[in-house]
């Protein structure tokens, strides 16, 4: 009986092109957006725009300025004097500028970088490239600087001085104090988008589902339905198993795209991946179950569960990372599957682990699940009387 | 000499059902034999749905009991395999062609896998849908829709049958399908409750006839000798006129019409009324009074519902 209204419900979304495209296609899709624009905020390949006024015009300021186009490629752009690098920051045609109005050897403060107050993370991007530019390609430039600062304080003999500006150009960069290593196990970031995605849409297609229950009350369908021997439960046992099972393929249909696009690990972590995705998929069954059973009318029931989801999707990070939440919210998001599954997927895809965090999640998604299949089932038992 | 014992398919003793302080069904008592075919009229909210759905199991009582086949189908789940439905609406999945629908009311009803195919054979055959066997409910027109939603009901060929306004929007065709099936249920001593507002589905199709109001089931009999219960050998005489003149008045009040649409139409139950019509015609016309129409309807299940729900509050 389970298995008959799985065929029922399987062959309604096949049958539809495009509840299919809504279900597998859309999901992806808006996580690559997420995924593009916060991986690329967190793995530093941000790629703003610079306008550059060369007041100096000496051989310094112009490798600087050489060196920094060589980074930004077709992205740095000259403007001929401040009050037009100010209007282009203003109008928006660069991110930010930069201002060479001292000697670069000698003068305290030689640069300045210009920001507009929206984007003050792209003044702090291009101050780290003026910087990277300066240390790769003018390094005597930067030895020079350095010899100025320590001097007072060394007591540097004045044939010292010299001979440390008679430095051979070329000079060999400082190597770094510290070397930087990517670890193995995917961008957090993309793994969180993929989680939090993941359970956003899994919502939205288990509700669509489910509101199957109300189209069929509708036709008299439950009438007849209702004849059948087994009764209520393996009528909505049925739909909770197709649920979670159309929710279980979409997942696996998201994490192979980040996986293939992004290099997700999820054939390392397989199994605990299948774990996670079944409770996820069966929270969202449970809870869009409940909702569809209490609502009398696909009017009533479309407006409730979408107001519903997107404050849960809210709270629980899908939206924007929880991370950037004040403490409250983030507190608040532990009553959400949202906040479960997101915080199940990173320890398994990103750390690799299966611990006490991701078996209470596990356990919290279970229970999302069959606290909202009971309450289903008692709805449609109340609606019988 | 033997007399075969017809056995009670669906029995309602003292039924009630109460919404707040409303009674949805109030005291019915109501016995359907097999092969009986028992028709219930009443007005919108009478309670003809309710009495069906509780005749269903679909809805628990306040008081009294009903039995289908002596169990409790809102309790003993096996019986409800013994119950087929069709409701007013066409209560299909849309997106599944005619045999899938079936296939999946017979499997919910507990037929076998292996005597699926032919159940739903069986039933596609008996209300003449075969043809459209491949074809999704939402392709077809709505009387195709009507036969699989009969077929569906029968597909696992229940004791007791409930259909609800089944002949509404039925062309022809679809009707004399109706009637021949109900025929070959009633011969398999299926038991038949019958919702409908056509007259003549309760004339042709009917054993028994029950008329609903507030909940309660007001009068029950056959349907000829309720109608000559109600209206001995009365029948409706309908005059309209071309314009309302007051020298008509005496004429046709003293025949027992009475007047609406501004003294334009005059109506009334008499006996003889043929005979009355032609006394009407002529002294009519003795008045120079031009007559539009003159009209003798058998008193239609509308008059009967007015009778049943009046004679017994009077």
């Amino acid at each position: 009986m389970i298995l008959v209204m799985v065929r029922v419900m399987a062959l309604g979304l096949w049958r539809d092109r495009a509840g299919l495209v809504l279900v597998f296609v859309l999901p992806p899709l808006v996580f690559i957006v997420f995924a593009t624009v916060f991986s690329a905020g967190a793995s530093g390949r941000l790629d703003i725009r610079v306008g550059v006024v060369d007041q100096i015009g000496g051989a310094d300021s112009q490798r600087l300025v050489y060196s920094l186009q060589r980074r930004l490629g077709g992205r740095l752009t000259r403007s001929p004097n401040v009050a037009a690098l100010e209007d282009a920051i203003e109008s928006g045609r660069v991110d930010a500028g930069l201002v060479l109005h001292g000697d670069l050897a000698d003068a305290p403060t030689p640069a300045t970088v210009l920001i507009h107050p929206g984007r003050k993370a792209a003044g702090e991007i291009l101050i780290a490239q003026v910087n990277a530019a300066a240390g790769e390609n003018l390094p005597e430039l930067m030895l020079r600087r350095e010899v100025a600062r320590l001097d007072p304080l060394l007591a540097l003999t004045p044939d010292q001085v010299r001979r440390s500006a008679r430095m051979p150009l070329g000079l060999a960069s400082t190597p770094p104090f510290a070397a930087q290593r990517v670890l193995p196990g995917g961008d957090p970031l993309v793994i969180y988008y993929a989680g939090a995605v993941s359970i956003l849409f899994l919502m939205f297609t288990a509700m669509q589902g489910a509101m199957s229950l109300i189209d069929e009350r509708r036709a008299g369908l439950w009438l007849r339905l209702g004849l059948s021997t087994g009764g209520v439960a393996p009528l909505l046992g049925g739909r909770m198993l197709w649920l979670t099972a159309l929710g279980v393929i979409q997942a696996l249909v998201l994490f192979q795209v980040a996986a293939v696009v992004y290099g997700v690990p999820v054939l390392t972590n397989l199994a605990a991946w299948s774990a996670t995705a079944v409770c996820a998929a069966a929270a969202s069954a449970g809870i869009a179950l409940a909702l569809a059973a209490a609502c009398n009318t696909r009017e009533q029931a479309q407006p409730v569960s979408t107001f519903a989801f997107l404050i849960l999707a809210a709270i629980g990070g899908s939206m924007a990372p929880r991370f950037l939440m004040p403490e409250a919210l983030q507190t608040l998001g532990w009553l959400t599957p949202h906040t479960w599954v997101i915080e199940a997927y990173q320890t398994v895809l990103w750390r690799g682990l299966v611990n006490a965090t991701v078996l209470e999640a596990w356990t919290v998604l279970a229970s999302f699940a069959g606290a909202g299949f009971l309450a289903a089932l008692w709805f449609e038992a109340r609606r019988r009387l | 000499m033997a007399v075969e014992q017809t056995k009670a398919v669906l029995q309602l003793a003292k039924a009630t059902r109460r919404y707040g302080n409303r009674a949805a069904l109030d005291q019915v008592d109501l016995e359907l034999k097999e092969s009986e075919v028992y028709a219930l009229i009443g007005r919108n909210g009478a309670g003809k749905s309710t009495l069906a759905k509780a005749a269903i199991g679909a809805l628990t009582l306040d008081e009294g009991s009903v039995r289908v086949l002596g169990a409790d189908p809102s309790r003993d789940r096996y019986v409800r395999r013994e119950i087929g439905v069709a409701p007013h609406e066409i209560a299909l999945y849309l997106h599944l062609t005619v045999a899938e629908n079936l296939d999946v009311f017979a499997a919910l009803a507990g037929v076998s896998r292996a005597r699926r195919v032919s159940a739903v054979a069986r039933a596609m055959d008996e209300t003449v849908c075969a043809g459209r066997a491949a074809e999704r409910l939402e392709n077809l027109s709505s009387g195709w829709r009507r036969r699989a939603n009969l077929a569906a009901a029968i597909v696992h060929r229940p004791r007791l049958l409930v259909l609800d306004e089944p002949t509404e929007g039925l062309d022809t065709e679809t009707w004399l399908i109706l009637r021949r099936l109900i025929a070959r249920l009633r011969a398999d001593r299926t038991a038949i409750l019958l919702i409908s507002h056509n007259a003549e589905d309760v004339a042709v199709l009917a054993d028994r006839l029950g008329v609903m109001e507030a909940g309660r089931l007001m009068v029950e009999g056959r349907p000829t000798e309720l109608m000559a219960r109600a209206f001995g050998g009365r029948t409706e005489l309908v005059v309209r006129l071309s314009d309302a003149a007051p020298s008509v008045e005496p004429i046709l009040t003293a025949r027992g019409l009475a007047a609406s649409d501004q003294g334009l139409c005059w109506s009334g139950m008499v006996v003889d009324a043929l005979a009355q019509a032609r006394e009407i015609e002529m002294a009519l016309r003795s008045v120079d009074v031009e007559l539009r129409e003159l009209a003798v309807h058998p008193p239609g299940l509308d008059a009967l519902i007015d009778w049943a729900t009046g004679s017994v509050g009077a």
